[in-house]
C-alpha cells in the first residue's frame, strides 16, 4: 500500500454502487505511476479447508488443480511433505521421474510465459511461435502421463507410471528440437533491437530490493539473487543432478526473459542427465493410507519460483491442515515496488513478467488521477492496447518484427 | 558442527528459556516453540542475528481453544526454522513483522480473514482473501466452521 | 470430411466473436482455450474471433466454478453482451464445480450465476474438447435458425 501521503482520490461518480471490486488500484500523476495497490483472491476457491475434509489421496488430486500451469509442482510439493510425516523412503526411479515431469513442466510454462509475455508488448508472433513449441512438450507430457495438464503422475510412496525406455527416446527427440528453436528465441531476444530496447530498464529490480522484499524465481535470479530450492534445499532427484542456477545482472524485465530462456537450456541438461542416470527399481512403494501425527515443511521450485507447502497429520485418513504458499504470492511487494514511479504503459509487461496466474489479467484496473483528483475504470484489453500505442509514439513497434516471423513460416 | 547446531546454540545463548523447545528435526528443518511474550525477540534475532531474512509464509493452525502460528523462515544457512507461536482464541492479538518482511503483509491478511486473528500494526488495506461482505466473525479455516451448503444441490448458498 | 463441410458452412452463414472470461480457474482451462487459437488447433480458421470487451461478442466462452469476488463481474458481463449471445462453460468446474464443488467462496457452475448453452467437459477441457463443443454450439443454432426458416 503507498504511502498515504503520495495520494489521496476520492471514489468518483464514475463508480457508484459497483460491487465489482478493481484488482488494481493506480495512483496516477499523467503518465506516471504514483503507486499500485493489488487486491487478491478472485481464484480463492477455498481448497486448504477442502483438503482437510478429503484423503491425502483425494488431495493429490485437489492440490494438483491449485494452478493449472504448475500443476505438478504443487502435487509434488504436497506428497513430499506427506512422505516424510511418513518417514517413506520414496524410490530413487520415482524421485527421477517427478524431476522429470517437473522440468518438462518447467518448459512447457517458460515457453508459455514467452508467449505471453510477446502478447503484451505487440510480439504476437512470438506467442504464435512459443507455443507451437509448447505442442511439442503437451504431446509428450499426454505420452508419458496420459494428460496434457493435471498429469496425476504422483501417489504416496512414489509415481504412478512408469517411463519406459521408447518413451524415453520420443522425450530426446523431442529436447533436440526444442532446444534448435530455443536457440533461436535466444538469437532474437539478444539480437533485435526492438525486443531490447522494449524491455530494458523496464520493471527495474535492485539486488537489494529483491532481498528486502524477498522475492522469488526468475524474477529474483534477474536481480542477481542466486535463489533456487533446487540448489538451496534438494527434493526429488536434484541432490544427485548437476545444473546450473540461471542469474542475470540486468534487474528488469530483459533479464527476466534472459533467465527463463536460459532456464530452458538448463531443463534440457537436467532431463537428459537423468533419463541416462534413470535407476532400475520399483516407481513407488507402499504406503499407509492413514499418517502418522506430525509435521513437515515442503518447498519446490516452480517455474515461477518457490512453492511452500506445510501439512499436518493427525493419524487419520485426512490431513490436519495444509497450508499452501503458490510463488506468485511471495512476489507482490515486488510488482507494486517495480511499477512505482514507471509509466503506465509499462503496467502490463512488467506484471507479466511476474509471470503471474493469467486470472490477473482479466482484472479491471482502477486508474486515478492525483492532480485532479478524477478516476476511471478500465479493462485490461484498454490498457493493453494503451501500452501499444504508447510505445509506438516512442518509435518501439513490433509490426516489422511479426511480419518477419511470419515470413519464416510456422512449419510443424 | 552443522548449520542447525550452530543456530540452537546461538539461540540458547541468547534465550535460555528456549532450552527444550528447540528441535533438529532433520538437516536443513528446525522447530522452535515460543510463547507470544517471547516471540518478537526471538523473531528479531532469527530476522536480524541469524540473517534468516526470507520468510516463506505464515501457517495459521486452528488448535480447539488456541490460534496457532507457525513462521517459516531461512536463509543463506539453507536451514528451514519452523518458528511456532499461539494465542487464545479469545483474544487472538498478535503483532505484524511486516516491519522485517514487507512481504508478510498477505500472510497477515490471510490470518485475520481465515483464522479471525487481530494482527496489530497492520496498515490500512484490502483484506486477503475474502470479499468485503464477508459475514463478520467468520472465519472459514476454523474447524468449527463449514459452508452453509445447499442440501440438494451440495454447493456454498452464499457464494 | 462431413464434419469440416459443416464448420465451412456455418463459418460462412456465422463467424462468432468470442470473450474469453475467467471465473476463478486454476487457469488450465484458460490455457487451453488459447491454445484452441494458435497455429495447431487454429480456432480462428472457422471464424471464430477473440474479442476484448462483451459488447461486441457473441459468445462468453467462460471457464471457472465462479468465486464470489467475481460473480458480479460475471453478471455485468453477460448483460453488457448484445442479443442473441451464447455462453460455452468450459471444464469441469464451469460446468458444476469441478474438484471445488461444494467448497465455499465457489457457486459450483456458471449456470448458477447466467444460463449456459453448452457444457465442455474435461479437467482441463483438451482444445480438440473445446472446439467441438464450439462446433456443435454453433451446429445447433443453425439448426435452430433452419427451423426457423421452415416454419415461415
Amino acid at each position: 500500500m503507498h504511502n498515504s501521503k503520495d495520494f489521496k482520490i476520492p471514489i468518483g461518480p464514475q463508480h457508484p454502487a459497483l460491487k465489482e471490486p478493481e484488482g488494481f488500484s493506480v495512483a496516477l500523476k499523467g503518465e506516471k505511476i504514483l503507486g499500485v495497490d493489488i487486491r487478491l483472491g478472485y481464484n480463492h476457491r477455498g481448497i486448504e479447508k477442502a483438503a482437510e475434509e478429503r484423503t491425502y489421496i483425494q488431495d493429490i488430486y485437489l492440490i494438483e488443480r491449485v494452478c493449472g500451469i504448475c500443476s505438478h509442482s504443487h502435487s509434488t510439493c504436497f506428497i513430499q511433505a506427506v512422505e516424510e510425516i511418513a518417514g517413506l523412503a520414496v524410490p530413487r526411479r520415482a524421485l527421477y521421474i517427478r524431476t522429470i515431469i517437473g522440468e518438462l513442466e518447467r518448459i512447457h510454462s517458460h515457453l508459455l510465459w514467452l508467449g505471453v509475455a510477446g502478447h503484451e508488448i505487440g510480439f504476437d508472433t512470438l506467442l504464435m511461435y512459443s507455443w507451437r513449441d509448447r505442442e511439442v512438450v503437451m504431446d509428450i507430457l499426454a505420452s508419458i502421463t496420459g494428460n496434457r495438464v493435471n498429469y496425476g503422475m504422483n501417489t504416496i510412496g512414489g509415481v504412478r507410471r512408469d517411463i519406459s525406455p521408447e518413451q524415453s527416446q520420443e522425450i530426446l527427440i523431442a529436447l533436440d528440437i526444442l532446444e534448435e528453436r530455443t536457440k533461436y528465441y535466444i538469437e532474437i531476444a539478444t539480437q533485435e533491437s526492438t525486443i531490447i530496447k522494449r524491455l530494458s530498464g523496464v520493471g527495474v529490480l535492485s539486488r537489494e530490493d529483491v532481498l528486502r522484499l524477498d522475492a522469488v524465481g526468475p524474477t529474483a535470479r534477474a536481480s542477481g539473487v542466486k535463489r533456487d530450492v533446487r540448489a538451496d534445499d534438494p527434493y526429488a532427484a536434484y541432490g544427485e543432478l548437476e545444473f546450473k542456477v540461471i542469474t542475470d545482472e540486468r534487474c528488469d524485465v530483459y533479464g527476466r526473459t534472459v533467465v527463463r530462456v536460459k532456464e530452458l537450456m538448463e531443463s534440457y541438461k537436467i532431463i537428459r542427465q537423468a533419463l541416462k542416470n534413470l535407476p532400475d527399481g520399483p516407481i513407488a512403494i507402499k504406503a499407509p493410507r492413514k499418517i502418522p501425527a506430525g509435521e513437515a515443511l515442503s518447498r519446490y521450485e516452480a517455474p515461477r519460483g518457490e512453492d511452500v507447502h506445510y501439512v499436518r497429520a493427525n493419524g487419520t485418513e485426512k490431513p490436519e491442515r495444509v497450508k499452501i504458499r503458490a510463488p506468485t504470492l511471495a512476489n507482490i511487494q515486488a510488482v507494486k515496488h517495480m511499477l512505482r514511479d514507471r509509466y503506465l504503459a509499462d503496467m502490463p509487461i512488467v506484471i507479466a513478467a511476474i509471470d503471474p496466474c493469467f486470472s490477473c489479467t482479466d482484472r479491471r484496473i482502477a486508474l486515478k488521477e492525483q492532480e485532479s483528483a478524477t478516476g476511471k475504470i478500465i479493462s485490461w484489453p484498454a490498457l493493453h492496447a494503451y501500452s501499444l500505442e504508447w510505445y509506438k509514439k516512442q518509435g518501439i513497434d513490433f509490426t516489422a518484427l511479426n511480419k518477419k516471423l511470419r515470413a519464416k513460416g510456422l512449419t510443424e | 558442527m552443522s548449520p542447525e547446531e550452530r543456530i540452537k546454540e546461538s539461540l540458547l545463548k541468547e534465550f535460555n528459556y528456549l532450552e527444550g523447545s528447540i528441535n533438529i528435526v532433520r538437516p536443513r528443518r528446525m522447530s522452535i516453540e515460543v510463547s507470544l511474550d517471547n516471540f518478537m525477540p526471538v523473531f528479531a534475532y532469527l530476522a536480524k542475528e541469524l540473517e534468516l531474512t526470507h520468510l516463506c509464509t505464515i501457517t495459521g493452525l486452528d488448535e480447539q481453544e488456541r490460534l496457532g502460528f507457525i513462521y517459516h523462515l531461512t536463509g543463506e544457512s539453507r536451514v528451514m526454522v519452523n518458528l511456532k507461536t499461539s494465542v487464545a482464541k479469545a483474544n487472538p492479538l498478535i503483532k505484524t513483522v511486516t516491519s522485517y518482511f514487507p512481504g508478510a503483509e498477505i500472510y497477515e491478511r490471510e490470518l485475520e480473514d481465515l483464522f479471525g486473528a487481530k494482527v496489530e500494526g497492520l496498515p490500512q488495506g484490502n483484506r486477503y482473501p475474502l470479499t468485503d461482505d464477508w459475514p463478520v466473525e467468520q472465519f472459514p479455516l476454523r474447524k468449527d466452521w463449514k459452508p452453509a451448503l445447499d442440501t440438494e444441490q451440495g454447493v456454498d448458498k452464499n457464494a | 470430411m462431413s464434419l469440416i463441410k459443416k464448420i465451412i458452412t456455418w463459418a460462412r452463414i456465422k463467424s462468432p466473436w468470442i470473450l474469453h472470461f475467467n471465473t476463478g480457474a486454476c487457469n488450465a482451462c484458460d490455457i487451453e482455450i488459447i491454445a484452441a487459437l494458435t497455429p495447431r488447433y487454429d480456432l480462428e480458421r472457422f471464424g471464430v474471433v477473440l474479442k476484448g470487451t462483451p459488447r461486441h461478442a457473441d459468445v462468453l466462452v467462460c471457464s471457472g466454478p465462479v468465486t464470489k469476488q467475481i460473480e458480479d463481474r460475471l453478471c455485468r458481463i453477460y448483460e453488457q453482451m448484445p442479443e442473441p449471445k451464447f455462453v460455452v462453460a468450459v471444464g469441469a468446474c464451469a460446468c458444476s464445480g469441478g474438484v471445488v464443488r461444494g467448497c465455499y467462496n465457489v457457486a459450483s457452475g456458471i449456470d448458477k450465476v447466467i444460463p449456459v448453452a453448452a457444457y465442455i467437459p474435461g479437467c482441463p477441457a483438451s482444445p480438440k474438447a473445446i472446439i467441438d463443443g464450439v462446433v456443435k454450439l454453433l451446429a445447433s443454432l443453425e439448426e435452430k435458425e433452419e427451423v426457423k426458416k421452415d416454419r415461415r
